[in-house]
């Protein structure tokens, strides 16, 4: 398959299963996150505070994983042949910290057709680990997908 | 957590179902769109200008932007969230939100918000639920 090459709709299978590459999460992800969004939580900034809270130290923002993730993602399968991202319910299971190693783990949980005969939908379950395997963000995404001309 | 600046932090106690509240605006630039592609490495959809994930990444900035002491957030639990439309670099998000529902805990609360971005047209383009953690006033700031 050519690296440009995009897969149709119709090419894509229930249950196949992608796995990414790792990326350990640094002190500098954090704050250019911190900088482009403008989420300057004292959660994601503030080392000494974080101290004594729950986490017992900074932890990155929760979107700056899922975006992680989104990148990471694509690093492990040849794209899809996407018109536009539709839906994502995403749950935010347990912290990344600094120097956390995260990837991504995701599988095709569904195939639907749509009103419109040019596209269909396809949900991606995916799950976000770490270095110890544990599970700290997970969730489904839905994808408009070109079916093949 | 002595030295903390407690004061300046609105807690559980302090949210107001059914309050809502307007962002300023931003307008969405390439200099967002290539700082988001190098610190995420996420292309997002090729046929959309502004990858879907960035414009909620940049509401949540937005959010605190507004004149009003920041939530006490102790973990942002999950999002479920629409993408009605896509954005291209030159467009002008704002965001809306609201408190629908709010449930307490022994540390802490549950709150659900409805966020809402829109265009400089006012179309909503993106729009969905937060669910966070929010931590209760400690008993010795009031």
């Amino acid at each position: 398959m050519a690296a440009n090459s995009r897969r149709f709709f119709d090419e894509i299978a229930v249950g196949e299963e992608y796995e990414s590459p790792g990326r350990t999460v640094t002190e500098t992800d954090i704050v250019i996150f911190a900088g482009l969004s403008g989420d300057y939580n004292v959660l994601h900034t503030d080392a000494e505070f974080m101290k004594g809270s729950i986490f017992g130290e900074r932890i990155a923002h929760g979107l700056l994983g899922m975006a992680m993730q989104s990148g990471l993602l694509s690093r492990a399968m040849h794209p899809y042949a996407i018109l536009a991202s539709a839906g994502i319910r995403w749950k935010f299971k347990g912290p990344i910290k600094i120097g956390d190693t995260i990837r991504v783990r995701a599988r095709v949980a569904a195939k639907r057709e749509t009103s419109k005969p040019d596209r269909g939908l396809i949900t991606l379950e995916r799950k976000v680990l770490n270095q110890r395997d544990e599970v700290v963000q997970e969730g489904e995404t839905d994808l408009l997908v070109e079916c093949r001309p | 957590m002595t030295g903390s600046p407690t004061s300046h932090r609105a807690y559980f106690e302090d949210v107001k179902i059914g309050e809502s509240v307007e962002t300023p605006a931003l307008t969405v630039t390439e200099a967002h769109i290539s700082l988001y592609h190098g610190l995420t490495d996420d292309r997002g959809n090729p046929s959309s200008g502004v990858p879907d994930l960035l414009p909620l990444c940049l509401s949540t900035g937005l959010g605190w932007r507004l004149n009003r002491a920041p939530l006490a957030v102790l973990a942002f639990m999950s999002v479920d969230w629409h993408i009605e439309r896509p954005l291209q670099a030159g467009d002008t998000i704002r965001s809306r939100a609201r408190a629908v529902a709010k449930r307490s805990l022994r540390e802490g609360g549950v709150l659900i918000e409805e966020h809402e971005i829109v265009n400089q047209h006012g179309e909503a383009v993106q729009h969905g639920r937060f669910t966070f953690l929010i931590a209760k006033r400690p008993p010795s700031s009031s």
